[in-house]
């Protein structure tokens, strides 16, 4: 896909509306999930503003460090694209959309009412949204499995300390996540 | 009031900003214990509620925090409540982003990812178990919620939208044939 170009001449600045208008794109049309592979084709297939290589580190630090994967993508774009505006125009852009959506649905629901069906609906919707969030956590369980032992006793302490004994989950990350990162450091120097 | 509750309204969303590791799946077992717990914001079956509808609309899964604030102060507390659930780890990921060196820093990048990944993944658990904790009828949401997942991973390309519709659907038709 990239040409090798070499010492290519500069690329004119990607502008500022078309950034908003792909943000804003992406963030209306961005049901359920998965749309770290929505901002792939647009930013990397369509448009070519960033090259595979560049979207594969910005993605691996979204996916790192806390906050909405898809959030942190876009604002890591907007900063290589456009520096700090860029990052802010992206950002906005993305959840613009979905903020009044969710309002609107919540303004929605609450003027049909509250009769029973209704309310049973939007209990089996949270069960089956469940579901999908089960699947996250399944994957994320066998990749754990493949690459570390320790990892799968970390999974269980959090999951059993904030699921079924309702701990802060603040006070369980504060003390369980600094002793998973160093094992990891220290695994990978073992290795190599 | 109106002033109090937006401020704790940040007090409550800016630690969960930091806090959710591998997305906003992550905090709700947190936000559930602080709004509906802690708090009493919000009743059991309202964040049941804004739950299914953060799931259900377009946007991250972390807009059940815009919702929480619009169902606690109205506009004001919608748009704090998104400032201070997506503006503190937007500002870390952006300053990690213009310090890091994505190529000469890798060793430290796959510890922190390695390191965090299993708490990422136990607090999703910890979320589901929350949810499920909340259902009016629980048997009946981990039945649904099973079979969602099973059929989501025998078919990866189902649309999320249509899986969440039947649900909904199945469990308001059991309401009409039996009214309890």
């Amino acid at each position: 896909m990239a040409e090798d170009t070499g010492v290519a001449t500069e690329p004119p600045l990607v502008p500022m509306l078309s950034l908003f208008v792909v943000c804003l794109k992406i963030g209306v049309l961005s049901f359920g999930g998965g749309l770290s592979g929505w901002l792939y084709q647009e930013f990397v297939v369509r448009h070519s503003w960033i090259s595979d290589e560049d979207f594969s580190s910005s993605f691996a630090i979204s996916q790192m460090l806390p906050g909405a994967n898809v959030v942190n993508l876009v604002v890591c774009m907007g900063e290589q694209l456009r520096g700090p505006i860029g990052s802010i125009t992206c950002a906005i852009g993305f959840l613009v959309g979905p903020f009044f959506a969710v309002i609107a649905m919540s303004a929605a629901l609450s003027r049909i009412g509250d009769g029973p069906v209704l309310q049973a609906a939007m209990g089996g919707v949270a069960a089956a949204a469940t579901g999908l969030l089960l699947v996250m956590f399944w994957r994320g369980f066998q990749r754990v499995a493949r690459s570390q032992a320790t990892g799968l006793a970390t999974v269980a302490v959090v999951g059993i300390t904030v699921g079924l004994l309702q701990w802060p989950l603040l006070l369980v990350v504060l003390v369980v996540a600094p002793v998973s990162v160093f094992l990891a450091f220290r695994r990978a120097r073992h290795e190599g | 009031m109106k002033d109090e509750l937006l401020f704790a309204l940040i007090a409550v969303f800016v630690p969960f900003s930091m806090l959710s590791i591998g997305g906003g799946a992550s905090i709700i077992a947190g936000i559930q214990g602080e709004v509906v717990g802690a708090r009493g914001w919000i009743t059991a079956r309202d964040f049941i509620e804004l739950f299914a509808i953060s799931r259900a609309a377009p946007g991250p899964g972390t807009m059940l925090a815009t919702l929480v604030g619009w169902k606690v102060v109205g506009w004001s507390g919608a748009v704090v409540a998104s400032l201070a659930l997506f503006l503190p780890s937007s500002l870390l990921c952006y300053t990690v982003f213009r310090l890091s060196n994505a190529h000469r820093e890798k060793a430290w990048h796959r510890a922190m990812r390695e390191g965090l990944a299993p708490v990422g993944t136990g607090l999703v658990i910890a979320g589901i178990v929350a949810i499920f904790r909340l259902s009016d009828d629980v048997w009946l949401s981990v039945v649904i919620a099973g079979i969602a997942a099973m059929l989501l991973i025998r078919w990866p390309h189902l649309p999320a939208l249509v899986l969440i519709a039947s649900g909904g659907g199945i469990t308001a038709g059991i309401a009409l044939l039996m009214p309890s």
